[in-house]
C-alpha cells in the first residue's frame, strides 16, 4: 500500500462528512471522509494511504477530469505480468505504486522515464495515521 | 441522578483485582455496561442492587443506598432486576409471579398487555419459551415501578428474532416508566439500538465512557469499516498478492502489493479496514 507523508492544509465539514485538503510534495491532495480521525487538525502531519489498484495513470491528458487528485510523476520501473502491470513511480522523493491492466499499459505505450499524471479519487484516499497526536 | 463511587476487592483469574467505579448516571438514561468476562460488570450490578456489599457510596437522588453507616437492603432500593436465567418462581403462574412483587392487578394486566402475554397469564413458567419467560421477568421487574432497572445480559440466551422483539419491548417499558436502566450487554447492535451511553469496564476499571458510536466504532485513521481477523494465507497471483483472512465465521480476500505481503505473516491477527465509501450493501436473500 502506498504511504504518502502529507500535511493538513484545510478541513471542510457538513455534519459528519468532511473534505480534507493536504499538501503532498507541493501538490494539493483532497480526501473525502466521515468523522475526522482522532487528533486531526489543520497543520497535522499525516501518512495518507492509497491502494495501488486505486491509482490510475494519465499520459498526455487533455480535457477536464473530475479526479480531485492529479499528481505529476515519473515512471521508475514497470513490471508486466500476464494480466496486470505493476508500475512504480516517483513523486518528488516518494515512491508510489500503481496496478493497471497490462492492456492499458501497452495501449498507452508506457515506458520507464515517462512523465505521467497519477489520478486518485478523493474517496479512495485515506488517512493511514495521524503522526503528531 | 445516581452517583456511584465504590471499591471492592475481587478475586479474578489473575489473582486479586480491585473493582473501582466512580460514575454519575442521569435519571431516565439507558446505560449499557460492557467489557470482557471477569471485568467486574456483574459485580457492579449486584452492588447497585444491594446483593453484594462494597466500600464507598451510592446515592440515588437524595437517598443514600450505601455509605460508611448505611446499607439499604435490596427490597428498599426501588430496583428491578432481570437476570439472564429468568429466575421466575416455578410453582406460580405468570400473573402470580408478577403479583408476588406487588398486589397491583391493574399494573400487572397492563404490563402483560404491553408485552402480549395476556393469553399466557395462567400458565406456569415451565410451559413457556425462553423469550416468553424473559418477558415475564421483565414485567415482574417493572411491578414496583423501579427507579433503577438492572439487567444482566437479559437477551443473551435468546435467538436473534426474539432478541429484536424484546429489545423493542425493553425500550418501550424504559420510556413509559421513565426508569433509569443499566444493562450488561456484549452485543453492539443491542447497545446501539437501546443505550444512550456505553461504559466499558476492564480489570475493574472504567476504560471507556461515551455514546455507542464513539465507543464501539472501530476505526483505523479515516477508515470506518474495520474488522479483526486471522491471516490464513497469502497467494501470489500475477504481479499482485491475495490475502485470505478469517473474520468471524467467514473468509474474505484482500488484494495486497509486494511490500504488504512481505511484512505480513500467515497466522497473525490482523485488522482489515477500508473507507466507508467502498463497501456495497445488498439485502440477504
Amino acid at each position: 500500500m502506498n504511504k504518502l507523508p502529507a500535511i493538513v492544509t484545510a478541513i471542510e465539514g457538513e455534519q459528519n462528512l468532511h473534505i480534507i485538503a493536504f499538501d503532498f510534495q507541493g501538490a494539493t491532495l483532497k480526501m473525502m471522509g466521515l468523522d475526522l480521525p482522532k487528533g486531526l487538525h489543520v497543520g497535522s502531519h499525516v501518512v495518507l494511504g492509497v491502494k495501488p489498484s486505486h491509482i490510475a495513470i494519465g499520459k498526455n491528458i487533455s480535457g477536464d477530469l473530475s479526479y480531485s487528485n492529479q499528481i505529476p510523476a515519473t515512471i521508475q520501473t514497470l513490471e508486466n505480468g500476464a494480466l496486470l502491470s505493476s508500475i512504480v513511480l516517483h513523486v518528488g522523493d516518494t515512491k508510489v505504486q500503481s496496478f493497471i491492466t497490462c492492456s492499458s499499459s501497452k495501449r498507452m505505450n508506457l515506458q520507464v522515464g515517462d512523465k505521467v499524471i497519477l489520478l486518485i479519487k478523493a474517496s479512495d484516499l485515506f488517512v493511514q495515521e495521524v503522526l503528531d497526536v | 441522578m445516581i452517583t456511584i463511587d465504590i471499591d471492592k476487592k475481587l478475586l479474578g483469574s489473575m489473582g486479586e483485582m480491585p473493582l473501582h467505579v466512580g460514575i454519575s448516571i442521569e435519571n431516565k438514561s439507558f446505560v449499557a455496561l460492557s467489557g470482557q468476562s471477569g471485568s467486574g460488570k456483574t459485580t457492579l450490578l449486584r452492588i447497585l442492587a444491594g446483593l453484594e456489599r462494597a466500600k464507598g457510596k451510592i446515592v440515588v437522588d437524595d437517598e443514600i443506598w450505601l455509605d460508611e453507616k448505611t446499607f439499604l437492603p435490596p427490597q428498599k432500593r426501588g430496583i428491578g432486576f432481570v437476570f439472564q436465567d429468568y429466575a421466575l418462581f416455578p410453582n406460580m403462574s405468570v400473573l402470580e409471579n408478577l403479583l408476588f412483587v406487588k398486589k397491583d392487578l391493574t399494573l400487572a394486566k397492563h404490563l402483560l398487555e404491553m408485552t402480549e402475554l395476556e393469553s399466557l397469564q395462567e400458565r406456569k413458567p415451565m410451559t413457556l419459551s425462553g423469550g416468553q419467560k424473559q418477558r415475564v421477568s421483565l414485567c415482574r421487574a417493572m411491578m414496583n415501578r423501579p427507579k433503577l432497572l438492572l439487567m444482566d445480559e437479559p437477551l443473551s440466551a435468546l435467538d436473534p428474532l426474539m432478541r429484536n422483539k424484546l429489545q423493542h419491548e425493553i425500550l418501550m417499558l424504559h420510556k413509559e416508566f421513565g426508569t433509569t436502566t443499566v444493562m450488561v450487554s456484549h452485543d453492539p447492535s443491542e447497545i446501539y439500538r437501546l443505550s444512550n451511553r456505553v461504559i466499558v469496564l476492564a480489570q475493574g476499571k472504567v476504560v471507556s465512557d461515551g455514546d455507542a458510536k464513539s465507543v464501539l466504532l472501530k476505526t483505523q485513521g479515516s477508515q470506518k469499516f474495520s474488522f479483526e481477523g486471522e491471516l490464513l494465507d497469502i497467494i501470489k497471483v500475477d504481479v499482485i498478492f491475495i490475502a485470505i483472512i478469517a473474520i468471524g465465521q467467514q473468509l474474505v480476500e484482500v488484494v495486497l502489493d509486494a511490500s504488504e505481503a512481505e511484512v505480513l505473516h500467515v497466522g497473525q491477527s490482523v485488522r482489515v479496514s477500508t473507507k466507508a465509501f467502498s463497501p456495497v450493501i445488498s439485502a440477504k436473500k
